[in-house]
């Protein structure tokens, strides 16, 4: 299948290796990866801070240039920028035109992880890594996309390694975009309660299905000196220790 | 309309108001609903239509399972064969409570099962004030809900309103006939011939209010206690 | 001191610095949460039930003008006498009015968020009436001179050591610590007032056109005094709480005490169909409904606000919520906090008096999920944003910019901008790359203050909790173009 991939500006910038290793995994399953240098960003953040002219102008960007290519899926690592994408029709309330277009688009897009369970009906990558791992559901995976058991099967069929569920694993990291600036004092107070889950957990990796929510929890882990390592499910489905 | 002039004006230049702002607020909403409803998945005709779901139960088993239900939230229940041994029941719950005043309603069922005897005062139909100072209140109950273990009060059947709420203690006597499975099916035939005040009791009264800690009997009574007959 | 919602954030940070409060949302978490998760699942179909209401809420606010009058006439004919008010104060003058008509001097209520909401008890009391408050949660706040942080636990920040103290101090028992004799001295003084009321208010929880019928829950017996005692009866309820038909309860009293409280049925539901026929009969002698709009009515002027008049008030959403679970309800300085309280207070006191309240969210979505008649509580936060920023709610095309935040405004132009195409987003990120060589150490940027953080908020307020990333020496667009585009490339192992 030909996929058209999505890489999120904070995984171009920030975490390159998510979508490097998202490519791999797409690849190693089959697909023939395309990526069109022109996009830029989903315009979320302008959306959820209440900028939608912004946000229009983003959206009508990312319809054009996705319009253009012949793929058949449009694939991303990340649940909350897939999430944006079908919100687009939102900033066309009163364009019956835009808002077709918007409504195909979002139709082809997928985030990764139910990408290559739902649609691919892959569930075991050929993956294998080692240590006790565990997932946070990201909140708009989870609750925009019904985004459940998809990776956690993606895990399970990882070789060697120990996959747990932690406790309150679909209660939010407190990132929540600009929120995590505006009032970063509870931001930071919901963060704890999410470090602490995983402390408990006692596991090597938290895995999870967004950058954002990896930069936050990774963030904190990375301040308070844990062992503990943030991991995008597609740098962990990418791992093949077996063929070192 | 019982106001004064002025007030009554007023009234209706309210009551205008507000219906001519509904009207133009939902005239405003009318071009952006479709694409709500279909993003949502909602129609925009047809009220969902209500079909109590019917369970063949025999009045035994629905006695069995309103105990279970109505002992589940702290309520204590018996099932007696009739009315002798109801009478019975009721009066072993009264030795064990030596109330020194009961409030009964005017139900006829609950006049034949209290006996009367110099010891205790019984009071028919109390008046409010005199409720206050009374242990127990006895009343029957119009119907009962199986599946969450409640009475169903009708207020045009029985004057029970205040008599299985004021007193510390509250005795209820049902007929086991009475009882129906689910809330659907009472809600329904109370609406054929609605009471002024249907009341529905599920259990006594009870506050979580401090630190989420049940404490019973706050306002109402603190023990409930239901006899059920079986003939 | 009654807070505020314009001071969120100051509100928010005093209490994240509460521990007794703390300490009281993680029980209050704990237990509703999990009693919620209990009760659900003894209905077959809950999502059907919810579907349910919402489809019964969203028809009967579509044709909210019908129902509400096919509700007035049909309690008309049961001997209700209505009152409409079109705003909080209409509202209290026409219960005042009532009052004094009947030379009231003891009045009990019983716990009413619309009575809240307009603050009749303030009003009332500057006319010399003081109605006491019966609910017991209600009634600690009332002897604290509180308002509640919860819509169905409103005491809940308070612990019972502070309550056991209050009644010391107000009610002269002995210092205690068990919740049972606390509770029998409310049920004791609250009685005497019972006996002696004149006049009993109450809310509505639902009102059904189809019979003219109020119904209205409760645990603790005190609202079936108050409407069953006094000879007056006044029930405050906002226009929205109708339903079309009596069957209808069917859904609604199986979704709202499983939300709220995690019970299959609360201990009462008082259903009232009018007067009483005869005067030997029980209850009050008259019944008066005072219909509120005070801002809702603005509400169906779109189907995403429209959604904030389906609440039923059960509380399931603050329980559910990360921030409501950091900072309590007083924080939000309005009587609807959490969730709701951030979509319905900017709507009804006015955005500009609540600017705050609807970015007091991650947009995590927890509260979508368990609202027993689907409110899109996220959409609706956006929604409020963007008539924040831009007047666009209604979308994107349909309003003139209005004045926005400067500083923030022009943050989203530039990123406007540099977004705007591959060109100016290459030379942005450069940029970027060339000034963090200032904060970047071991690949990561620590704790940022002094010149740095004043130049760049957002980076300073998040890097006092958290670590940040680097921007990569290597964008993914630049591996792609040095060989990673290449489709031959089969295996690509990541860094472990």
């Amino acid at each position: 299948m030909k996929v058209s991939v999505f890489i999120t500006c904070l995984v171009d910038q920030l975490c390159p290796n998510v979508g490097v290793s998202m490519v791999a995994v797409l690849r190693r399953v089959g697909c023939e990866v395309v990526f069109d240098e022109r996009q830029t960003c989903c315009g979320q953040p302008a959306f959820n801070t209440g900028y939608r002219n912004e946000a229009q102008k983003f959206a009508k960007r990312f319809i054009k240039i996705f319009e253009e290519s012949a793929a058949e899926a449009i694939v991303s690592p990340s649940g909350s920028c897939v999430a944006m994408v079908k919100h687009f029709h939102e900033l066309f309330p009163t364009d019956e035109k835009w808002r077709e277009r918007a409504g195909k688009i979002a139709a082809r897009t997928h985030e990764f992880g139910s990408f290559l369970v739902n649609v691919l009906k892959v569930e075991d990558v050929g993956a294998s890594s080692t240590g006790r791992i565990t997932w946070h559901d990201a909140c708009h995976g989870l609750r925009d996309l019904n985004i459940r058991d998809e990776p956690r099967r993606l895990l399970k069929n990882v070789k060697g390694v120990e996959f747990v569920e932690m406790s309150n694993a679909d209660v939010c990291c407190g990132f929540g975009g600009t929120f995590s600036v505006k009032f970063p004092e509870i931001s930071a107070g919901i963060l704890d309660n999410k470090i602490e889950s995983i402390e408990k957990a006692d596991v090597c990796a938290v895995v999870s299905g967004d950058a954002s929510c990896l930069m936050q929890i990774g963030g904190r882990l990375s301040r308070l000196d844990s062992k503990v390592k943030p991991m995008h499910l597609a740098e962990i489905l990418a791992c093949q220790n077996h063929l070192r | 309309m019982t106001e004064v002039n002025g007030q009554t004006v007023k009234q209706d230049e309210a009551r205008k108001a507000i219906l001519s702002s509904i009207r133009a607020h939902l005239a405003t909403s009318a071009p952006f609903d479709a694409d709500w409803r279909e993003h949502h998945g909602y129609a925009s005709e047809g009220v969902a239509v209500w079909e109590p779901i019917r369970m063949a139960m025999s009045s035994a088993a629905l006695a069995h399972v309103f105990c279970a239900n109505l002992e589940s939230v702290g309520g204590h229940c018996t099932v007696v064969a009739d009315e002798t041994e109801a009478a019975k029941q009721v009066g072993k719950i009264i030795d064990q409570l030596d109330p020194r005043r009961i409030a009964i309603s005017n139900s006829e069922l609950i006049g034949r099962l209290v006996e009367r005897n110099a010891a205790v005062e019984i009071v028919e139909n109390a008046h409010a004030e005199y409720l206050f100072d009374c242990d127990l209140g006895v009343t029957s109950a119009q119907w009962a809900i199986a599946e969450t273990g409640t009475l169903v009060l009708e207020s045009d059947r029985e004057s029970h309103r205040l008599t299985s709420l004021v007193p510390p203690v509250h005795l209820c006597v049902l007929r086991a006939a009475d009882i129906r499975q689910t809330l659907g099916e009472i809600l329904e035939l109370a609406s054929r011939d609605l009471s002024r005040t249907v009341t529905f009791i599920t259990g006594a009264s009870r506050t979580s209010d401090i630190e989420l800690t049940l404490a019973i009997g706050v306002h109402g009574p603190g023990e409930l206690h239901v006899i059920v007959i079986a003939d | 001191m009654h807070l505020t919602s314009e001071t969120f954030d100051q509100n928010a940070r005093d209490a994240l610095r509460d521990p007794v409060l703390h300490g009281a949302l993680r029980n209050l978490a704990d237990n509703f949460v999990e009693r919620r998760r209990a009760a659900i699942a003894s209905v077959d179909d809950w999502e059907g039930l919810r579907e349910k209401a919402r489809v019964i809420k969203e028809q009967t606010l579509c044709h909210l003008d019908r129902y509400l009058l096919q509700f007035v006439e049909n309690a008309e004919k049961a001997g209700v006498k209505f009152h409409w008010a079109r705003d909080g104060k209409e509202a209290c003058g026409i219960v005042l009015n009532l009052l004094k008509k009947r030379g009231a001097k003891h009045v009990v209520k019983s716990k009413s968020m619309a009575t809240e909401e307009i603050h009749l008890n303030a009003a009332l009391e500057a006319e010399g009436i003081e109605p006491v408050e019966t609910d017991l949660g209600e009634w600690i706040i009332q002897l604290a001179g509180e308002t509640p942080s919860h819509i169905v636990v409103p005491a809940i920040h308070k612990t019972k050591a502070q309550i056991a103290d209050l009644f010391v101090d107000k009610v002269g028992i002995e210092k205690t610590d068990d919740v049972d004799v606390l509770t029998r001295t409310a049920r004791n003084i609250l009685r005497q007032r019972f006996a002696e009321a004149e006049v009993g208010i109450s809310g509505v929880n639902f009102g059904v056109a189809e019979t003219g019928t109020i119904v209205i829950l409760e645990n603790e017996g005190n609202i079936r005094l108050t409407t069953g005692l006094p000879k007056t009866h006044i029930a405050v309820m906002g226009i929205e709480k109708i339903i079309p038909k009596f069957a209808d309860l069917d859904v609604f009293l199986k979704l709202l005490p499983r939300s709220g409280t995690g019970q299959r049925l609360t201990a009462y539901q008082s259903i009232i169909t009018g007067v009483k026929r005869n005067v030997t009969d029980e209850g009050p002698d008259e019944i008066h409904i005072v219909l509120m709009d005070n801002g809702r009515s603005r509400m169906l002027a779109h189907p995403v606000t429209r959604q904030s008049l389906a609440c039923i008030r059960c509380g399931a959403c603050l329980n559910a919520c990360p921030v409501y679970q950091q900072v309590g309800g007083h924080a939000y300085g309005s009587v609807y906090p959490g969730p709701i309280g951030a979509v319905i207070t900017p709507q009804l006191i006015g955005i500009s008096k609540a600017k705050q309240l609807p970015y007091a969210s991650s947009l995590c979505g927890a509260c979508r999920e368990v609202c027993p008649v689907k409110i899109d509580i996220p959409e609706l936060l956006l929604h409020l944003r963007a008539e924040i920023t831009d007047g666009t709610a209604g979308g994107a095309e349909s309003n003139p910019q209005r004045k926005r935040k400067f500083t923030e405004s022009l943050a989203f132009r530039m990123y406007g901008f540099a977004w705007s195409g591959p060109v100016s987003y290459g030379l942005g990120i450069k940029a970027a790359r060339l000034m963090q060589k200032l904060v970047v150490r071991d690949g990561r940027i620590g704790k940022v203050s002094g010149f740095v953080a004043k130049l760049l908020p957002p980076l300073g307020a998040w890097t006092a909790w958290r670590d940040a990333p680097a921007v990569a020496e290597r964008s993914f667009r630049e591996q792609w173009r040095d060989g990673l585009g290449n489709n031959s490339q089969w295996s690509v192992v990541s860094g472990q």
